[in-house]
């Protein structure tokens, strides 16, 4: 396993990028939740750590600016990201902390997929993120965290490097870590080379993931972002439409953005639909199933566009709305990646099987080398 | 002056004919590059072979394209889970395949394309797929591999007429690489290619008294996803002993590169 870690620090930061530089806090006046959703670096060196309460964070560091929480445009921000690094990797994750985890293990120029993510979230956050490359997604972390920005550190023996660590690394809360403290467990060498049974005596299941950790097994796994399976768009008409050419020229600028939106997911619509809502408040609508996942704002608008060419509305329009109901992998995501089971492999496939019906098995060969070397030398010259 | 006149027409045609009618160049999207890892990639003007259109290697025989397209098929293999050949070339007359040696030895098989000879170039065989057809079904097979999404379709022959169409929207549709490798290619086949080099032997490559190899000026015949980028000239070494598995065998020369460092420069 092959783990790509970008840090790009916390999404609730990446709102407002016109403060990068200065120190920020993230939190909002609540009476029973004000703790600190999130700092920036420049706020950390004053002793300001998410989680503790605001008015401390008020006291330590005054001259920080204090915004409050959005999280629903982080969630948005995620999801942008996630659907941004998709098809840069099979296994992507982001998480909200600022943590985009890509597997390259398999990818056939992981190079490539690593530069780049590191010009997408720059592109997303704007900012320069800090990478690692390591064999799981715990010890990638704490080598993006020790990259400066934009560099990237690449770990071979995971346990080599985790050695050395504070043991105050490992995923453990305050009262555990004070725990470790007390045992005299400082590094995560020293947590290594404990039992797992004897540090889960005195941590509980938290002990026995914790040796693991430190021992460079990676018991965690990677929780796959997959796009939702569904999308629409649609724009509202004031005043209402009649026009054929104007509910065109909207049909396609609708397109131009549902594709957009599927090429950042490597997606394709298997499914359209199309409804036009009038002004009584009823409703048309007209769909279809698509043998090839359609994919572009050329091809969306040349169903689409048909439909809205033949279709005869009974009174003015109000909305237009265009729905993909059915997504599926599009044929652009294999192209960059090796991903045998992606569902374009298997349309292939069936092609080969309807040439061999129709001109025969012996059509279609499929080589297997049985030499070990090239017969070309000795043939070449004879 | 010229330009309001211009931009009325193209009003005036749209309003009658529909806003599909006309469509700007600079509004098209480009077609997006293949980076083959072989000098090819910066004579195409995009950094590598276009993806969904028809690429055409040509040549006389012995000119060093069918190597270069092995060369090309090689690495695909590594790249796509389905690259196809399509091997019709005996029906056409098409002499692509004479450089092959192992075709003569067998003497028996009608068809240009011998697997062995990719071989020395250490391709991933679980992709490659072979496809033998008659000309006339081999424009059917090849639209239909386009259309499902073959990674990589490498022509061996021409494709009849009526099939050029269907085969050029389905390789658009999925992304397609499509490779032709022909002698001369006929007028609807050089017709329908979006980039057409030519390949022409300046000399072989003789070391120790063995021929290893053969230095080949590349021209961009044709190029409509690009501007075109004149000629280059290819150091061609065939793959063989102890270089078997030696990932470079395509190079420029270095002559020509320095040529176009200094005419950059002086630009």
């Amino acid at each position: 396993m092959r783990i790509c870690c970008g840090l790009i620090g916390n999404l609730e930061l990446a709102q407002r990028q016109d403060l990068y530089g200065s120190p920020v806090v993230v939190g909002a006046w609540e009476e029973e939740k004000d703790d600190v959703v999130a700092a920036s670096e420049e706020a950390l060196p004053f002793g300001v750590v998410p989680g503790m309460p605001l008015r401390q964070a008020v006291h330590l560091c005054p001259q920080a600016t204090f915004v409050p929480p959005n999280p629903e445009a982080a969630v948005h921000l995620r999801e942008l990201i996630a659907s941004a690094l998709y098809d840069l990797a099979p296994i992507v994750e982001v998480r909200i902390e600022g943590i985009a985890w890509l597997d390259v293990s398999g990818v056939p120029k992981p190079g490539e997929s690593i530069r780049e993510t590191r010009r997408r979230l720059r592109a997303a956050i704007g900012r320069e993120p800090r990478l690692g490359l390591a064999p799981g997604p715990f010890s990638s972390r704490l080598a993006a965290a020790r990259a400066r920005p934009g560099r990237l550190i690449r770990i071979e023996d995971a346990r080599e490097f985790l050695s050395p660590l504070s043991s105050h690394e490992l995923p453990l809360d305050e009262e555990q870590l004070e725990r470790l403290d007390l045992l005299g467990l400082r590094t995560l060498r020293a947590v290594a080379a404990l039992g797992q049974r004897e540090l889960e005596s005195q941590l509980g299941r938290a002990g026995r993931h914790a040796v693991l950790l430190a021992r460079g097994l990676e018991p965690d796994q990677l929780t796959p972002w997959s796009p939702p399976l569904f999308t629409s768009t649609h724009r509202q008409f004031d005043p209402p439409v009649e026009d054929r050419e104007a509910l065109l020229f909207v049909a396609r600028a609708l397109c131009g953005d549902l594709a957009v939106e599927l090429g950042l997911r490597g997606a394709g619509a298997k499914e359209v639909r199309v409804r036009l809502i009038f002004e009584s408040g009823s409703h048309e609508e007209r769909d279809s199933l698509v043998r090839h996942p359609l994919s572009s704002a050329a091809e969306l608008f040349g169903l689409i566009g048909s439909w809205i060419k033949e279709w005869w509305p009974r009174a003015p329009i109000t909305e237009l709305w265009i729905e993909l109901p059915i997504l599926e992998g599009a044929g652009r995501r294999q192209l960059r990646l090796w991903a045998g089971g992606d569902g374009t492999s298997d349309e292939v496939i069936a092609a080969f099987e309807r040439l061999q019906e129709r001109h025969g098995d012996e059509v279609v060969h499929q080589p297997r080398p049985a030499l070990l070397s090239s017969p070309l030398p000795t043939r070449r010259f004879a | 002056m010229q330009d309001s006149q211009l931009d009325d027409a193209i009003s005036a045609i749209r309003v009658r004919f529909g806003s599909q009618a006309l469509t700007r160049a600079a509004e098209l999207p480009p077609p997006q590059p293949w980076s083959s890892g072989t000098p090819l990639d910066r004579l195409t003007g995009i950094g590598g072979l276009p993806r969904g259109r028809l690429t055409l290697l040509t040549g006389s025989g012995t000119c060093g394209k069918l190597t270069l397209a092995l060369a090309l098929l090689a690495s695909a293999t590594h790249e796509f889970a389905h690259t196809v050949v399509i091997d019709n070339a005996s029906s056409q007359g098409d002499s692509a395949g004479r450089a092959l040696p192992g075709r003569r030895d067998k003497g028996e098989s009608p068809f240009s394309f011998d697997p062995w000879a990719l071989l020395a170039f250490n391709p991933d065989f679980g992709s490659l797929t072979v496809v033998r057809l008659k000309s006339d079904s081999a424009g059917e097979a090849a639209t239909a591999l386009a259309k499902a999404g073959a990674g990589f379709i490498l022509l061996m022959g021409e494709i009849p007429e009526p099939w050029l169409g269907p085969l050029e929207a389905g390789a658009n549709r999925s992304g397609t690489v499509l490779i032709g490798v022909v002698e001369a290619p006929g007028r609807a086949f050089a017709h329908a290619s979006s980039l057409s080099l030519g390949f022409s032997r300046a000399e072989w490559i003789i070391e120790r008294g063995q021929l290893v190899g053969m230095r080949t000026i590349a021209r961009c015949l044709k190029n409509r996803v690009a501007p075109p980028l004149g000629e280059s000239e290819f150091e061609i070494r065939y793959p063989q002993g102890a270089e078997l598995f030696l990932q470079h065998r395509v190079s420029e020369t270095q002559l020509q590169l320095a040529e176009l460092e200094c005419a950059s420069a002086v630009v």
